[in-house]
């Protein structure tokens, strides 16, 4: 680029010194100019690109790096955390008693924020308030009476614990007015059902959420306006830098040693014996009293850095095959009961695999190859006497065969061919392409009645016809079942689940694209152990069936139980269950409701249960208004915390004297261990063509060159 | 000769090339206005074009520059040549908490650079109305540092993001712009 602009200026210097006529003169320093001009526009480009590559190197403090440290290197907080779980397991639901411990270390009034993640299909049902020796009760209320409650006894100076439900899995405690030295503990209760699965039970506590890291809060400014959410991720006064950024989670070796440390006990008492627990994140220690295990964590207390999962297995030939739990709640009998179908293993049916592929642009990079590689394993989990098809779909539909074909050499060869060349641009237009998968043809509808008909929907689009969507996976559904996979952090989650729900088949979110490969597999797998189909329940009381969760049970796979939940059936007689099998022969069992254990929390697992599906029905455009009027007296009949209610306690008199002033802290959560890839990274924000640009006007230089001298030539 | 034909060519296609991405960045504002119209009337999600892979989902009016930008939903690159991305992940416009547009520093949000503390900036949702919020910090971010927050419960405010520097040839470079806005009003009554 130098040599051409030593070009310019030698035909400039020679311009100079010949004579012309004025005509050509003139258009020569037309050319003179725009050579001019370009020069001084590649000079300015290379300045810039100079100054970027500087900039790199350059370790700038400004440039915004996280630093909640203090010099010392401890991060300083006036309020530490002490955490424990207790856990009682029994039968299929865990009872799990959690305690906050807020100390005030510091001189000052404090109040204490503190945000913290439940499982997904906890229902948090009990509050308390714990000073001293004494306990104050929390009651339900709706969202805004709790909140108005809580600020009331802020300010006057009463001591008050509120909890909040921010997201389906996330929790806001706060405690206001804890005294300078002091000490109060919030107590909740939750519930969750177990994981039951191939015989093996599964139960998870979160301890820590996703971090993530915010674009954060200049302090000490005092323009700003004060409400609490600002203040929650940090106590921005007491970072020391004034150009930091107000952090949310911290390392665990920021905070003071002793805060942000677990204890954890679990009380396992499913029942029946138990022959081993094991965690794949924690080493334990489970210790045997009969039936009863008691698990703590090996190293004690653990840090909230990670999430704890329990994993339990009964002793061989004991895995249960059915229960049921009966619990008597306000003169109404809920009933739990849970099926594992009785089948040969190994038992496999013809089937008939439709994989639908979102190849739009959104698609590109990294989620169309772990798209791509899925497709190949999902392509070898065929066996002979399968048929399948792919279909891939962005603005426009294209199928890889006509119709569906048998899983042979041949056809296999030729769809791994057509998943390797697979790439993404475009829209996403997903009607067609579920009429496409959906669709039976006349003429090969007597083969596939007799297979089980499956269809895989990879996708990572959204779309704006919902209900549409809805209506038309009802209506030609048929015997298919419709297994949605959504991919990255999509806006329709919600789509993709229920219309796995109305396809009667799963939904798998794949959150981090990373893992596409690995989901995948493992979906493909079970999809190929298809063991009852078809489901219906009989209760004793039909009429009260009304009130039986899930109302339609979708298909089971191999090792999957049917978890269902009922209100206002008394525990006598049989619950008739009947199901169509792999071979198409009708399966029936029936489960004598009589022989039901007591269970405690059912009411609780069926309020939960009931909720989800009122809060449902948003999708099929019920107003917002109307799910919080059906959601609200339920929520606070069985006291569950929703996003309508929430709890709070408040003291009966002032502790804190009217001149005093109240500090606010919000206590951290830790950054979960290895998982700083999972923030969201900043966009790429600009394109090529300034680039594009110059590069086009370079190149065009020696053109301008050559017509230069010409024109010299010919003067 | 042939060999300076062919160059000449050759860097003409790139600087049309270079030339349409600007063009097509403010022509698409025309036909996203029109879908943000329709799908204000219609109350749903409207493509902007038959085979577009993304639709409006707010408007943004920044001060310097008159009319007020669509916002599309999602920040990829098909997305954001055409009008500023809202990070899918972020609070919605509309909404109470943190929502955070993206665009590139070469098309729409050229202008960032002309923006100061104390400036207003307004986002509408699909609701319709106009939100207020104040600018109150513009930094220079490293994004191989620093990661944006999306968690669900974050203060209302209005962060854009656009490239940094702003004439620098390298379109992958790590450096954001970043300016961060706050509700004129807090919202806290909003999050009930």
């Amino acid at each position: 680029m130098r040599s051409m602009r030593a070009v310019d200026w030698s035909s400039d210097w020679s311009g100079k010194s010949s004579g012309k006529t004025t005509f050509t003169r003139r258009q020569l320093r037309l050319v003179q100019g725009i050579s001019l001009w370009l020069a001084v526009i590649l000079f300015f480009v290379l300045q810039s690109v100079a100054a970027q590559a500087s900039e790199r190197g350059a370790d700038e403090p400004g440039a915004g790096e996280l630093r909640m440290t203090t010099p010392n290197g401890q991060f300083e907080t006036a309020t530490l955390l002490r955490t424990d779980y207790r856990v009682r397991v029994s039968g299929l639901l865990a009872d799990t008693r959690l305690r906050q411990d807020f100390q005030n270390t510091s001189t000052d009034w404090r109040e204490g924020t503190y945000v913290f993640p439940l499982p997904e299909k906890a229902s948090l049902y009990a509050m308390q308030l714990r000073i001293g020796e004494r306990v104050i009760v929390g009651e339900i209320k709706t969202r805004g009476d709790a909140r108005k409650t809580y600020e009331k006894a802020k300010t006057e100076g009463k001591q008050a614990a509120h909890v909040e439900q921010q997201r389906p899995n996330l929790f806001t405690t706060r405690v206001a007015n804890i005294p300078p030295g002091e000490t109060v503990t919030v107590e909740l209760r939750y519930q969750q059902a177990v994981d039951y699965q191939s015989g093996e039970f599964e139960l998870r506590l979160p301890t820590t959420m996703t971090p993530r890291y915010m674009p954060g809060t200049p302090i000490d400014d005092p323009e700003r306006p004060v409400t609490w959410r600002q203040g929650w991720a940090v106590p921005t006064t007491e970072v020391a830098d004034a150009d930091a950024i107000s952090p949310f989670t911290v390392n665990s070796q920021d905070v003071p040693a002793g805060s942000h440390r677990a204890h954890v006990e679990l009380t396992l008492n499913a029942g029946l014996p138990i022959a081993n627990v094991v965690s794949p994140t924690h080493a334990l220690k489970p210790e045997w009293q009969g039936e009863q295990v008691t698990v703590v964590p090996q190293s004690g207390d653990i840090a909230m850095d990670r999430d704890l999962v329990v994993r339990w297995t009964p002793k061989r030939g004991q895995a249960p095959a059915a229960a049921v739990f009966h619990e008597r709640w306000q003169d109404e009998d809920y009933l739990l009961t849970l099926l594992v179908p009785g089948l040969n293993g190994g038992q496999s049916v013809p089937r008939e695999m439709i994989f639908v592929m979102d190849t739009s642009g959104s698609m590109a990079g990294e989620s169309i190859r772990q798209a791509r590689s899925a497709l190949l394993a999902g392509l070898d989990t065929l066996k002979s006497g399968d048929r399948f098809n792919i279909i891939e779909f962005n603005s426009e539909t294209h199928a890889l065969f006509g119709q569906a074909q048998p899983a042979d050499t041949a056809y296999l060869n030729q769809a791994r061919q057509y998943a390797r060349g697979l790439q993404a641009n475009g829209g996403t237009e997903m009607a067609p392409a579920l009429d496409r998968a959906l669709r039976i043809r006349k003429s090969s509808d007597e083969a596939s009645t007799k297979r089980v008909r499956q269809v895989v929907f990879i996708t990572d689009g959204a779309v704006g016809n919902e209900r549409a969507l809805y209506q038309q996976i009802q209506d030609q559904l048929g015997h298919s079942r419709l297994f949605t996979v959504g991919i990255g952090s999509a806006p329709n989650m919600y789509f993709m689940r229920e219309a796995a729900r109305i396809g009667r088949g799963t939904f798998t979110s794949v959150s981090d694209i990373n893992e596409v490969a690995s989901q995948l597999g493992t979906l493909f797998s079970k999809m190929a152990a298809p063991v009852l189909v078809d489901i219906q329940t009989h209760w004793p009381d039909d009429e009260a069936a009304g009130e039986a969760f899930p109302a339609k049970p979708g298909d089971l796979f191999r090792g999957e139980p049917l978890i269902m939940v009922t209100r206002g059936i008394a525990p006598a007689g049989d619950l008739e269950l009947t199901g169509v099998l792999p071979d198409g022969s009708s399966w029936q069992q029936s489960l004598p409701l009589s022989g039901a254990a007591p269970g405690q929390g059912l009411h609780r697992y069926w309020a939960r249960q009931k909720i989800d599906e009122i809060t449902d029905q948003r999708l099929h455009g019920v107003s917002e208004d109307q799910i919080r009027e059906q959601v609200t007296p339920l929520a606070l009949a069985h006291s569950l915390t929703t996003p309508y209610t929430s709890f709070v306690a408040v003291d009966k008199t002032p502790v804190r004297p009217v001149g005093e002033s109240l500090k606010k802290d919000a206590v951290p959560s830790l950054l979960p261990a290895g998982s700083s890839q999972k923030m969201i990274r900043y966009p790429q924000t600009a394109t090529p063509s300034l680039a594009l640009i110059v590069i086009g006007l370079a190149g065009l230089m020696p053109a301008f060159a050559v017509l230069m001298l010409r024109r010299r030539r010919v003067a | 000769m042939r060999l300076l034909l062919t160059l000449t060519l050759a860097a003409a296609l790139t600087l049309l090339a270079g030339l349409w991405i600007p063009l097509k960045a403010m022509l698409s504002q025309e036909l996203l206005n029109m879908a943000w119209a329709e799908s204000q009337a219609g109350h749903r999600d409207v493509k902007p074009w038959p085979w577009a892979d993304t639709w409006p989902v707010g408007r943004l009016r920044l001060p310097g520059s008159g009319e007020p930008m669509v916002i599309l939903s999602g920040t990829y690159g098909e997305s954001l040549a055409f009008g500023p991305g809202h990070v899918t992940a972020s609070a919605t416009p509309g909404e109470p908490g943190t929502v955070i547009v993206a665009g590139h520093r070469d098309t729409h949000f050229r202008v960032l650079q002309t923006i100061h503390t104390g400036d207003r900036v307004e986002l509408q949702g699909s609701d319709g109305d106009w939100r207020l919020y104040t600018v109150v910090s513009e930094r220079v971010v490293d994004s191989r540092k620093e990661r944006l927050d999306v968690r669900p419960d974050s203060p209302d405010r209005l962060i854009l993001v656009t490239c940094y520097p702003f004439d620098a040839l390298n379109p992958n470079g790590p450096l954001r712009y970043v300016v961060e806005a706050e509700a004129a009003q807090p919202q806290m009554q909003a999050a009930l």
